[in-house]
């Protein structure tokens, strides 16, 4: 017996002692719409990086979907290790309804955990038929618009909020005046994707409507796709779109994933994750990155929410909760209809 | 006249042709405007087209957020379209044949009523989860002479590694204990088992970590003596602790040979207030014929302790499966008092003869039972050495030699036939010799071998 019983010490001791079998390592990353390019590049650099690294295996999966409609979908228990999405009422809205992101994430990671920006541009066929240089050219009755729906998509929230801002602007500050622009603004969009990645489908790829209010990259990702076709318009003034990550904190603890989640996040910030989200088109907040692609991004005057709208939270309530302009600017549009 | 000719046909001429230029601008103003109309109505369509894609795609995204019915050889389940609650609906069947040989002993005395046809386990399987994270399972038994509930508990998991079960579950010590019943190479688990404890009540703390090379388990239970289960209630004060530590270091990796290589070991500690219920009545023998049994008035006292180092290995159609356990257990009848350790081992061997792969969950046949095919399910082949030994201080005076042997030891030979996955057939040969007997009374099992033949006809989904 006693034999026996030394022989499984034994092995098990040998089994064990400095053994470290490399480990694969699975993370979710849970993003919205126009990211895929971008984290499929991401997610092969940082595997590689963290392979020469640890040794591990890491794959990353992606998840990707209008920014409100993917922060739902991790309330109701998704699990995401890591949630990228288009603006930061959507993590905090996880923060607070489920928990499962510590309250503080914004204060986690540098520049409000808001690795790179980008902004608000105007989409318009080759030759740019309907003349279309700023925000004003919007509401003439002969243009038609495609944007997608606010109510799900956080670019289209950036694309209202831009919107309002620049008719802020241009009418002192009056919200009834913003309102109004808003409104005829809406009233020259024809149909509402659920996404901005489906919005683009909408405007390239099925030909509907003269131009369409786009997240820079993506814009930038369809001229490169979509070469002689189309003409990107940059208005006078613009919103500085944040959109912003952060790990989940009881998820990545669950699963074992808190190490290699934070690490995933913070090579978004390195300098070869920010040449890599500099190529594939959205501002890099490293100034040496941001330098050598400084023609990639025309220089135009943006405003923050923070400055117009006070914020995300404010922002939420009066424009997209229910009830909000955006609703009383739908049911008021299909009033006159 | 003529110049008046000229001028008029000058002015007809004109008129000709300011009639012509007139019709080709209104001509040209019709043909812009049709082709605004036909622009407008080009996009209205393309609208409507893209507006019934969108559709489409939240109808689909919906119809993936509806509950889902399935049914199949796992058995029935209905999901909620998010996955946080299931319910599933299983079952095993299991119809025995025990034949016993040569049990007419040099009297011509035989133990009579040891052939039979039974029911070994007849068990709906009801299991699920709730809120995502809250599993149940509840399993009856309607084999046997009564109806008995085997399984019934809760298990939380916060993650793969870190879960708590509480309820009435199998204790986690013996290896082909834990394995499920479907699975097993022989109609009856090996000797062994005799000493592992059963289903108890109790929780316990277990999880897999490094994606399933370790899993680890370990609880407070009432304490229930060897080979039983729990009656759903305790007759002491005292609690049983368990563990077991079971390691696959190879799993996932590219040593394809050593890839279902798995070894570990479990135990139990507890303190058992002098109580009857704490001592095994008997021990069995493969055809469940009792081949020890304490004599009247003894009693477990003092501590009880057991440990099982364990271990398999599977690589394509060949496996194996190897435990030894020894269960200490003080006993005492009136004064007299004694620490009997009793042990037990066994190896387990089988062949797939159609190749598919052999593991721990059964095998797979690649071409499920249709004679019309000329498909025929997998075969396999199964031998099976054990021995359990009972401590010589147990006699005479805590077991009667007359009745009881100091040692049972077995071999097995068996064909199980996996119609399919649901669906098995065995059939298999056992003889038991017995050691250590003194004079056994006529028609006692330990009298002579037992030789028996089994047969099974298994359902389970």
């Amino acid at each position: 017996m006693k034999s026996l019983l030394k022989l499984f010490v034994g092995l098990v001791a040998i089994s064990m002692a400095g053994y470290a079998p490399a480990k694969d390592v699975k993370l979710l990353n849970v993003s919205y719409d126009p990211t895929r390019e971008l984290y499929q590049d991401i997610n092969k650099a940082f595997a590689k990086q963290w392979k020469d690294k640890t040794g591990d295996t890491v794959t990353i999966e992606q998840s990707h979907g209008g920014s409100g409609k993917q922060a739902r979908a991790v309330i109701d228990g998704l699990e995401a290790d890591v949630v990228t999405l288009a603006l930061a009422y959507d993590i905090d809205a996880i923060a607070e309804k489920s928990g499962q992101i510590a309250k503080d994430w914004q204060r986690r990671l540098g520049e409000n955990s808001t690795p790179y920006t980008s902004t608000i541009v105007f989409l318009v066929r080759k030759g740019n038929p309907r003349g279309i240089k700023d925000w004003d050219d919007l509401i003439r009755p002969n243009v038609k618009i495609v944007t997608p729906n606010p109510k799900s998509s956080g670019g289209a929230r950036w694309n209202y909020l831009a919107a309002w801002g620049y008719a802020l602007k241009n009418n002192n500050n009056n919200e009834a005046k913003a309102k109004e622009f808003v409104t005829k603004l809406f009233h020259n969009v024809p149909i509402l994707d659920p996404g901005a990645r489906g919005a683009t489908t909408t405007f390239v790829q099925r030909g509907i409507g003269d131009v369409l209010i786009a997240w820079e990259n993506e814009a930038l990702l369809s001229l490169k796709d979509s070469p002689g076709k189309f003409e990107i318009v940059t208005p006078s003034v613009s919103i500085l779109a944040e959109p912003p990550v952060a790990w989940v904190d009881k998820v990545v603890k669950r699963h074992g994933t808190e190490p290699v989640a934070k690490a995933y996040l913070e090579f978004l910030y390195s300098p070869e994750g920010q040449e890599i989200a500099a190529r594939d088109f959205y501002r890099p907040r490293n100034q040496e990155v941001a330098q050598k692609y400084a023609n990639q991004f025309p220089k135009i005057t943006l405003f923050t929410v923070d400055e117009l709208f006070g914020g995300w939270q404010k922002a939420q309530k009066t424009h997209f909760d229910n009830d909000g302009t955006f609703d009383q600017i739908q049911a008021g549009d299909l009033d006159n209809r | 006249m003529k110049r008046k000719h000229i001028i008029v046909g000058t002015l007809i001429a004109s008129g000709l042709v300011g009639g012509q230029q007139a019709r080709a601008d209104a001509t040209s103003d019709a043909i812009s405007d049709l082709k605004q109309q036909i622009e407008a109505l080009d996009q209205k369509v393309r609208v409507l087209e893209r507006q019934k894609e969108i559709d489409t795609e939240a109808a689909e995204a919906k119809a993936k957020d509806a509950p889902k019915i399935t049914i199949g050889n796992s058995g029935l389940s209905a999901a909620s379209g998010d996955t946080n609650f299931v319910f599933q609906l299983h079952g095993l069947l299991q119809v025995d044949n025990r034949t016993f040989f040569n049990d007419r002993d040099n009297h011509n005395q035989s133990i009579v009523g040891n052939d039979t046809f039974l029911l070994r386990r007849a068990r709906p399987i009801f299991s699920g989860t709730v809120y995502k994270d809250f599993d149940f399972m509840f399993v009856p038994d309607f084999g046997g002479s009564s109806v008995q509930i085997f399984d019934a508990y809760l298990n939380y998991r916060y993650a793969p590694w870190l879960q708590l079960r509480a309820g009435k579950f199998k204790t986690p010590v013996g290896l082909e204990q834990l394995q499920s019943d479907q699975y097993t190479y022989f109609n009856e688990r090996g000797l062994p088992t005799a000493l592992m404890p059963n289903r108890d009540i109790g929780f316990q703390l277990w999880g897999e970590v490094a994606g399933g090379k370790l899993s680890y388990a370990v609880g407070v239970f009432n304490g229930v003596a060897d080979g039983r289960n729990t009656s759903n209630a305790d007759f002491e004060d005292h609690r049983e602790l368990a563990g077991r530590v079971f390691l696959t270091p190879f799993k996932g990796t590219s040593l394809t040979a050593l890839q279902n290589l798995g070894f570990g070991v479990g135990g139990s500690w507890g303190n058992v207030s002098s109580n009857a219920t704490g001592l095994a009545s008997s021990y069995l023998t493969d055809g469940q014929q009792t081949f020890f049994s304490y004599t009247n008035n003894v009693a477990a006292s003092g501590t009880h302790w057991r440990l099982s180092p364990q271990g398999y290995y599977y690589w394509g159609p060949f496996g194996l499966l190897g435990e030894y356990v020894i269960s200490d257990q003080e006993v005492r009848k009136g004064a007299a008092k004694a620490d009997l350790q009793n042990t037990a081992w066994q190896i387990a061997a089988g062949w797939v003869l159609t190749g598919e792969a052999a593991s721990y969950t059964g095998v797979t046949p690649k071409h499920p039972f249709d004679p019309r095919s000329n498909h025929w399910g997998a075969l396999q082949l199964v031998a099976r050495y054990e021995d359990l030994n009972i401590d010589n201080n147990a006699f005479p005076i805590f077991a009667n030699p007359g009745t009881s042997a100091s040692e049972a030891h077995a071999w097995s030979v068996g064909l199980n036939w996996y119609l399919n996955k649901n669906i098995r057939a065995n059939v298999s040969y056992s003889r038991t010799s017995f050691d250590g007997k003194i004079n056994p009374a006529a028609a006692t099992v330990t009298r002579q071998p037992e030789e028996v033949v089994f047969t099974r006809l298994q359902l389970a989904f």
